[in-house]
Parts: C-alpha cells; sequence; structure tokens
C-alpha cells in the first residue's frame, strides 16, 4: 500500500508545492500591507498628517510584490 | 414596519470589491489550466507568469481587506 | 417583501449569528471555565481517532482488512504526498506523527459540521485553529533554529542576489512575514472557513424553516429552494472541509521543510 515515492522531478512540476506558493503570496502581501501600512499609520499618529497610511500601504504592496517576483517569477 | 441596520459602511465596500479580484483570479488560472492542458510541457514556463498574475489580482483584494479595518 | 412577510402571523426572524456558536453545558454564561459543547465534542473527536487507529493496527497482515486497509491508506497519502515531498526524505519521518495528527484531528473535527445530529464543526471556536497553529509556529522556528543556529537562521530569511540597498527592507518584510502573519493566516483561514461554512449552513436551514412554517405562501417556494441550497452547501462545506484539514497539514510541513532547507 504504502509505495516508494516517486523521484521528484526536475522539470518544474510541483503538485502540492504549486498551492502552498499561492498561500505563500496570498502572506507575504498581507505582511507587507500590515508593516508598512503600521508604519505609516504609526507616522499619521505622530505627525498627525493623514495621508501617510496610504503611502505606506502602497510602499509595503510594492515591497512585497518585488519580494514575489524574486523568488516566485524568476526561477 | 420599519428596522434599522447599524454597522459600517467599509463592509459593503469591502464585499463588493472582493468581486474584481475574485474574477480576476478565476481567469488568470483558468488561462493557466487551458495552456496546460494543450501543452503540458509549457507548465514550467507558465507557472511564474500565473503566480505574478495571482499576486497581482490578490493585493487589491487585500488592499480591500485592510482599507475596510483602516479607514 | 415586506408586505408579503406581515401576512405571515408568528413570531420574526432573527438571523443566525456569533451567538449561535455559543453552546455552554455547565456552567455560567460569562466565566471562562463553562464547558461547552464543542470542548465535549473535540475530546469526543481524540477518543474516536484513538479508537479507530487502534482498531485499525490491531490485526497487522501483509493483506489488509478494511479497518487497516484505511488506515494504512490516509497515512500512506500523508506520509508520500505531503511528508516526503515537502520535507525531505531525510528526516521527514520526525514529523510525521505531527501531520497525521494535524491531518486526522482537523479532518474529523471539521466533519463534525456536517454529520447529522452533530452539526457543529469545533474548528468554528477561534481557538482552537489558533492553538494547532501555534504549535506549527513553535514547530518550525524551533526546527530552524536548532538547525542553522540563532543568527544563521536570521540571515537565511533573506534570499540571496539581492541589491544590497534593499536587503534592509526585505529583511524586516521577511521578519514580519514568518513571524507574524503566517501563523496568522494558518489560523484564520481554518477558523474563517469553518465559521463562514456553519454561518452558511445555518442562515439557509432557518431561513428554510421560518419560511415554510410562517411565510406567506407566495413565500414557501422562496422556502423550498432555501432547503434545496442549504442540501447543495452542504456537500460544498464537505469539500471545504477535506480540503481545509488537507492545506493546514500541506503548510505545517512545507513550513518545517522551508526551515530545514539548506538555502531558499
Amino acid at each position: 500500500m504504502v509505495t516508494p515515492a516517486p523521484q521528484r522531478p526536475s522539470d518544474g512540476h510541483d503538485g502540492p508545492l504549486e498551492e502552498a506558493r499561492a498561500w505563500g503570496i496570498v502572506s507575504y502581501l498581507l505582511a507587507g500591507l500590515l508593516t508598512f501600512g503600521g508604519f505609516g499609520m504609526f507616522a499619521d499618529h505622530l505627525l498627525g498628517t493623514s495621508w501617510l497610511v496610504l503611502i505606506g500601504l502602497l510602499a509595503g504592496a510594492a515591497l512585497a510584490f518585488y519580494l514575489i517576483w524574486f523568488r516566485y517569477g524568476t526561477r | 414596519m420599519t428596522g434599522e441596520i447599524s454597522g459600517s459602511l467599509n463592509l459593503i465596500g469591502f464585499g463588493l470589491s472582493a468581486i474584481g479580484p475574485g474574477v480576476g483570479i478565476g481567469l488568470i488560472f483558468a488561462a493557466y489550466i487551458n495552456g496546460v492542458a494543450r501543452q503540458p510541457e509549457a507548465r514550467g514556463m507558465l507557472q511564474p507568469i500565473a503566480f505574478l498574475g495571482f499576486a497581482l489580482a490578490e493585493a487589491l483584494a487585500l488592499f480591500g481587506l485592510v482599507l475596510a479595518f483602516v479607514l | 417583501m415586506s408586505p408579503l412577510v406581515l401576512a405571515a402571523q408568528g413570531e420574526s426572524f432573527t438571523p443566525p449569528g456569533k451567538e449561535d456558536f455559543w453552546w455552554p453545558i455547565l456552567g455560567s454564561d460569562t466565566s471562562p471555565w463553562t464547558l461547552t459543547r464543542p470542548a465535549v465534542m473535540a475530546i469526543l473527536s481524540v477518543v474516536l481517532i484513538g479508537w479507530f487507529l487502534l482498531a485499525a493496527t490491531r490485526h497487522r497482515s501483509i493483506v489488509p482488512g478494511r479497518l487497516q486497509f484505511v488506515g494504512e491508506g490516509a497515512y500512506g497519502f500523508i506520509r508520500e504526498s505531503i511528508g516526503r515531498d515537502l520535507i525531505g526524505s531525510r528526516d521527514f519521518l520526525k514529523f510525521m506523527p505531527l501531520l497525521f495528527t494535524q491531518f486526522t484531528l482537523i479532518l474529523v473535527n471539521n466533519l463534525f459540521g456536517i454529520i447529522p445530529f452533530v452539526q457543529y464543526p469545533t474548528m468554528s471556536r477561534f481557538g482552537f485553529p489558533v492553538a494547532l497553529a501555534a504549535i506549527t509556529y513553535i514547530t518550525f522556528h524551533a526546527v530552524g533554529f536548532r538547525k542553522k543556529g540563532f543568527v544563521g537562521y536570521f540571515k537565511d530569511l533573506v534570499p540571496p542576489g539581492l541589491p544590497a540597498w534593499i536587503v534592509p527592507f526585505i529583511f524586516l518584510l521577511e521578519f514580519v512575514d514568518k513571524f507574524i502573519t503566517r501563523p496568522l493566516t494558518l489560523s484564520l483561514r481554518l477558523f474563517a472557513n469553518m465559521f463562514a461554512g456553519h454561518l452558511l449552513l445555518l442562515v439557509f436551514i432557518l431561513g428554510a424553516e421560518y419560511l415554510l412554517l410562517h411565510g406567506a405562501p407566495a413565500l414557501k417556494i422562496a422556502g423550498v429552494l432555501s432547503g434545496v441550497l442549504a442540501i447543495v452547501m452542504t456537500f460544498f462545506e464537505l469539500l471545504v472541509e477535506v480540503l481545509q484539514a488537507y492545506i493546514f497539514t500541506l503548510l505545517t510541513a512545507l513550513y518545517i521543510g522551508g526551515a530545514l532547507a539548506e538555502e531558499h
């Protein structure tokens, strides 16, 4: 019943890894939005402005895109 | 007979804004599945593109989620 | 819609909400130590799983009987497609108890959501997925720290080949991702799927009951439709429950494998 495991193919077929990558992407995006949005909100609270949150969110999203492209887009 | 709805309007905005990314992600992976079905050898090439597209569409959904709480 | 509803006699409809999940058995409504129905069901699920696995391995033979076949099938599935592929064939055996326990526990507890007369997914109480995700969190960080050393683990967070000026930001992003967002999404995904699924079933079933019993005749058709949708959503719930158990175990194995990997 328990067969020996197949060799891990090296041509890009990953099986369950694809789905796990999708959740990794969601996780990275959320992390970027939350940290840099959090920094933006904190800076807003300190300086009294109201638009730094948005800049923080956009910067976080851009950084997360860069990391996702680097990790998953070019390999 | 009248009723009262209480709550924040943010949630309606968040709900409506989740329609777009939902459709977008469905289209992206439909194209990926089509491509792999026509030519299974192209899987390695199509996969990074599919995940990049997914990241872009998912970012909009997450923007909606985060802004529903922030604003 | 409201004139038709006004034509009905009987009590008004309160839509199901989060108070429908509170089901105390012993104790008051406000104390944190009340024994609730999901707690009893979780203990029952552990007893069930233990009984099943003991019965499946009692008469071990090369040609398996039925119980042994099912038990071996479940264990083989987790071991081959999740354990060996994601953690690597060298040290995946150490983590097989954790993975198999998580998979069967989440699966049985999720299936409680649609088994008749039970119909309450215990994972829809937020504490339970948080506890399971906390075990995963501690495990994969401890494994990474033990393998690469304290500083080496942090150095490995950043993928190699980045331009040097962006490394601090990427390090911050990766740190927040691995230490905050990953356990958060892991627990939240399981909790939200189970909570929303149960709430959906409640809306359809309670709505069908209310519309059929207290609605005007024109609304009884809507009640029948709601009942049909409740059946359809039950099958959908079955799919979602099995999938969520699989994804949780998959991600646990992936994080452990990622912590053990030499470099990204």
